[in-house]
């Protein structure tokens, strides 16, 4: 029902909106600073995706687009890449965790036209940047378990786990990587869309380390198995030993809708899938990996949202609640990265993670 | 022309005279009675000390003055049904499970669950209200800016028990108590679903520890599935508290000086009972073969005359004794198979007195047998006393109890579990409340400390007969009681109230047919937790081939007995769950309404209500005509120990109940009798339909004809 415009609703909506806009940015800025004090500069560390390995090569977008033209994915242009795997946030390939691929149109450590962050699964733990900021509070690890309040609280977050970790993953290249929350696509023809997306193996080759039947009570347990004979770094070593026999070759793909005044805001929800009859996959491009990046050039790259043009980039958030708080948050931790590449400077590049019995542990103390 | 009276006049008089009810009111110092639950067989919590009873006034003072203050807080700080919030973009979620051990994957269905935010100026606002579905699973959507407003201090989610219904300006209504709050910190609301998770209740649990259904009860006062209204808890106490009193005086003379009390004494302190009445203006009528036949057939016992296969106009009526359960040696329960030949007049008339079992404390053959007729002269006098007091035991364990009490806590205890959307619990709960509350009063002061001291039964024999009782008590196929005569007031009367609730029932099923079959699952729920938990069908976890030709001949004599007693089709087919047949049929076996189960759900329901109400009312109300004098009528006749056993007269006080247990009997069945509270027509807490009390009004002359007043005509099983 339409409510009666008014004087008193307007300035009202307008000062809930400046308030929440102020509490959404003093957030982001408190969240990036602690990281950078607290965690990325004394820990020589990354939020959580400490456990990786890069490689670099070429991009192709495709030659004959059906995703709405846009300058930056002009057809068959060719970007110099970088792409870096990560397992979060433990530091054993062989633990249930969420696997990721970053890409860079780059053959920098950080500055780049545009980067792109994605995980495994089609939904997220978190959803807003309210829900990231209570994911990470209550993360609560001790040995390889975690987030087990979390998961009691939050059944979207613990579906979204569910759906997100790959145990038995036998290869970083074979797991299906999404971007999840949209971001801005304003194309040739000016029409402002949103965008997401996603990255597979370009032949195909069947997903691994889906649990198709997880458990409801036991998915805070992410400790290696018993019996386990991976080993810390076997993920990392099938990359390395892949892209030197065949390379990797993968295929970037995009989803766009048209925004619309009356979108609903779960449109921007990324624990909400678009109807792929409606917004179908279309291929964005080709990305080839024809060599590995030794461990120290891989810790010292970086990415970010801000990596992005203008009419690629991130979706404005209204509030700490906002679905698209999640990518302001990401864009206002800047700090956080400088803050690691000082602590490399200062305390050196942290070691390479050693093929020991030391499981289950999420830090380089351990 | 003669001044004398016939007898009937006399009954009539001695009736009305002995009508129980009368207010109590002892000014500011008399003795007061906390409540219902603190009554005891000994000394009940009575407050007689001036001190106390000043220090209790200031308390109550208190109470009110913090209950004024409680109401204005609660009209300062109202909660509105109003909704806050504009975008529904969150959820609470969760699910709803019984918690007894043995039920924890059992889903509670159609419970209300609101959630609401308090604000830092102590406003409520309620952010949201759903039921949980038939899984149990509940979803509360809510606005999330609402909720985590900065003016908001705390949130809570509650759950409510749907406790009763009431007319309001002739409108239904519901009542739900909130039962259950579930704190939420503000601060964990983040958007999407806030899962609080398996909300594990103590509600309506069926107990473990008893042969028949039984629902829990841990504390009377704070923790029970219902309490009694305030109306009701009043009108008993002061009705209690003279008889109370007259109990806790004789329990002290008996202490302190015996020598000054007497049984006389003792009955001349209650008030006057319909026999007693009778004997003094007409001496001898109530030991009479005329008033025992009248008694027998019209009086609390309602007996039951199971014709006499070989001799037509001639009726049996039984009662059983102490069977082969658990039982002292120091009272006497005979088998009483009593032979009627009905009279010109309608009335039954006693021909012969068949005794099975010991009448004396030095022979305890159970099996020995001895036959008594009016030739038998002072011994029929003497056995027409032991068959009475037989009647009265085994109409008070067996009828009162079990058969109106244990049963209607069944479908009670099934019906307040499932019964919460369905129109049912409109027609069904108003019938089926505090029913729960006492028998659990019961359990304690008649099953474990009154009976088992004052009759033959241990607390186990009567727990073991209870359930054999049970297992031939079901709706299914069940009627009311034949009329053998005109002068068959009872069964009449029963049968007249029958048609009146079947008719009732089947315009309550057309008037609510859509919602009846809309939430048909609630009544197969109902069914099955009515089934899953009813006892076996009587026998039939019993191998006769295993017992004794005698102890067979009697378990097959008492189960052809109790099928025409209570109304029991043994052969219709009954459902098998763990191994037991159980005695109670199904309303339904399907999830969805099925046509074929409508009817026998109609006839389902008129049998729930026909036991809360009449059948309990008749036994109840005239328990102290029949038991309100201690020599005529008592719970159990001691050996003795002379050789004759209870084969004496009244006059011999040694197989008389001794002192303490006379004055307990007269104190429990005047109590018993005294229900002044939740009456059909009187209906004051108005919770019963207008249309049931129409009807009862359309056949009230009808009623007062059979010497039934429609007024005295319970509405629910309170006492």
């Amino acid at each position: 029902m339409t409510k009666k415009l008014s004087l008193y609703r307007i300035i009202r909506n307008r000062i809930r909106l400046w308030i929440d806009l102020f509490v959404l940015w003093i957030t982001a800025k408190a969240f990036g600073w602690m990281l950078a004090i607290f965690l990325s500069f004394p820990y020589r560390s990354r939020m959580s995706h400490n456990n990786g390995i890069a490689g670099q090569g070429q991009m192709k977008i495709v030659g004959n687009p059906e995703f709405p033209e846009h300058p930056f994915y002009a057809a068959g242009k060719v970007f110099p890449v970088r792409v870096r795997h990560a397992s979060a946030t433990f530091l054993d390939d062989a633990m249930n965790c969420i696997r990721s691929i970053s890409i860079k149109l780059s053959h920098n450590r950080f500055k780049s036209p545009f980067d792109i962050e994605m995980n495994s699964g089609q939904t997220s733990l978190f959803w807003s940047a309210a829900s990231f900021l209570k994911f990470g509070s209550m993360r609560k690890e001790k040995w390889g378990v975690e987030y087990v309040e979390y998961n009691r609280l939050y059944p979207e977050g613990l579906k979204g786990a569910q759906q997100a970790v790959r145990r038995h993953a036998t290869s970083f290249h074979n797991v299906h990587y999404y971007s999840k929350t949209p971001f801005l696509f304003v194309g040739k023809d000016g029409i402002k869309r949103y965008a997401k997306y996603r990255v597979k193996p370009f032949d195909d080759e069947p997903e691994s380390g889906i649990d198709n039947n997880p458990s409801d009570w036991d998915m805070s347990n992410q400790r290696v198995l018993p019996h386990e004979t991976r080993g810390r770094n076997f993920l990392k070593y099938e990359y390395e030993d892949r892209v030197k026999r065949e390379g990797a070759k993968y295929r970037l793909q995009i989803q766009t809708r048209i925004a619309q005044d009356d979108d609903d805001p779960e449109v921007f929800n990324n624990m909400i899938l678009w109807d792929e009859q409606i917004f179908p996959w279309q291929d964005l491009g080709v990305i080839e990996i024809t060599e590995v990046l030794d461990w120290k050039e891989s810790t010292r790259m970086g990415f970010s949202v801000n990596n992005m043009p203008k009419t690629l980039g991130v979706l404005p958030a209204k509030s700490i609640f906002d679905y698209n708080s999640l990518n302001y948050l990401r864009a206002h931790s800047e700090i956080a990265r400088k803050a690691r590449m000082w602590s490399y400077w200062f305390w050196g590049v942290p070691p390479e993670i050693p093929d020991n019995d030391n499981r289950n542990v999420s830090d380089w103390g351990k | 022309m003669s001044t004398e009276k016939n007898p009937q006049e006399i009954c009539k008089e001695c009736h009305e005279k002995t009508r129980i009810g009368y207010q109590y009111n002892d000014g500011f110092f008399g003795p007061k009675l906390r409540s219902i639950n603190h009554l005891e067989v000994g000394r009940s919590k009575i407050i007689s000390s001036p001190i106390t009873i000043t220090l209790e006034f200031l308390y109550l003072v208190y109470e009110k003055v913090r209950d004024f203050f409680v109401r204005i807080w609660h009209s300062l700080f109202p909660r509105r049904p109003k909704i806050w919030g504009e975008h529904k973009n969150t959820r609470i979620v969760g699910t709803l499970r019984y918690a007894h051990r043995n039920e924890l994957d059992v889903p509670i269905h159609h419970l209300k669950i609101e959630f609401w935010a308090r604000t830092w100026w102590l406003q409520w606002r309620k952010l949201s209200e759903a039921y949980s579905d038939y899984e149990g699973n509940f979803v509360l959507p809510f606005d999330l800016r609402t909720a985590r407003s900065w003016k908001i201090k705390k949130v809570q989610a509650e759950v409510y028990q749907f406790t009763h219904t009431y007319y309001d300006g002739g409108l239904l209504k519901l009542h739900e108590e909130r039962f259950k709050v579930l704190p939420i910190r503000k601060k964990d609301l983040i958007g999407m679903s806030y899962n609080l998770r398996t909300v594990r209740l103590f509600l309506w649990e069926y107990r473990t520890d008893t042969m028949v259904p039984r629902v829990v009860i841990k504390d009377h006062d704070k923790d029970a599935p219902q309490k009694y209204s305030q109306g009701r808890k009043d009108a008993l106490i002061a009705q209690i508290l003279p008889i109370e009193l007259t109990k806790i005086k004789h329990l002290e003379q008996i202490k302190l000086a015996p020598e000054t009390i007497s049984l006389q004494d003792i009955q001349n302190d209650y008030p006057e009972s319909l026999t007693v009445c009778i004997e003094k203006k007409l001496p001898g009528y109530t030991r009479s073969d005329e008033w025992f036949g009248l008694r027998m057939m019209n009086g609390m016992n309602r007996g039951y005359f199971e014709p006499d296969p070989t001799e037509p106009g001639m009726y049996w009526i039984k009662y059983f004794g102490v069977c082969n359960y658990p039982h002292n040696n120091e009272y006497a329960l005979p088998t009483a198979e009593i032979k009627f030949r009905i009279k010109e007049n309608g009335l039954p008339t006693p021909v012969e007195i068949h005794l099975t079992g010991p009448l004396n404390a030095i022979d305890k053959n159970p099996w020995q047998k001895h036959l008594f007729t009016p030739e038998s002269g002072d011994k029929w006098l003497y056995a027409k006393r032991i068959a009475r007091v037989n009647g009265g035991f085994s109409t008070e364990v067996d009828e009162h109890f079990c058969g109106t009490h244990l049963n209607t806590e069944q479908y009670a205890i099934a019906a307040y579990r499932n019964l919460r959307l369905n129109p049912l619990s409109e027609l069904l709960l108003p019938h089926l409340k505090e029913v729960v509350l006492i028998n659990h009063s019961a359990d304690k002061m008649l099953l474990q400390e009154y009976i088992p001291s004052a009759t033959a039964l241990t607390y186990e024999g009567l727990q073991l007969r209870n359930k054999d009782v049970m297992g031939v008590l079901d709706w299914n196929g069940w009627k009311p009681m034949r009329v053998l005569s005109e002068a068959h007031t009872l069964a009449r009367a029963e049968n007249l109230f029958w048609n009146v609730v079947t008719e009732y029932v089947d315009w309550f099923f057309a008037e609510k047919e859509d919602g009846i079959k809309k939430y048909w699952k609630e009544i197969y729920r109902m069914s099955e937790d009515l089934v899953n938990n009813a006892v076996p069908v009587f026998l039939s976890d019993v191998n006769l081939d295993s017992l004794s030709p005698e102890e067979k001949h009697l378990a097959q004599n008492r189960l052809t007995y109790y099928c025409g007693q209570y109304g029991f089709e043994k052969n219709k087919n009954r459902q098998v769950r763990n191994g037991e047949l159980k005695a109670v049929s199904p309303l339904t076996l399907s999830e969805e309404y099925n046509e074929t189960d409508w009817n026998g759900l109609k006839q389902a329901c008129s049998y729930m209500i026909m036991m809360a109400t009449f059948m309990h009312t008749w036994i109840n109300e005239h328990q102290y005509d029949d038991m309100g004098e201690v020599l005529y009528n008592c719970g159990g006749l001691r050996f003795s120990e002379k050789p004759e056993g209870v084969l004496q007269p009244e006059s011999e006080l040694s197989i008389a109940p001794d002192l303490t247990r006379s004055t307990q009997m007269l104190f429990f069945t005047n109590f018993l009798s005294r229900t002044e509270y939740g009456f059909i027509t009187r209906n004051e807490e108005h919770d019963i339909n207008p249309e049931f009390k129409k009807r009862l009004e359309v056949h009230r002359k009808a009623f007062s004809d059979l010497g039934v007043n429609i007024d005295n005509i319970e509405s629910r099983t309170n006492i």
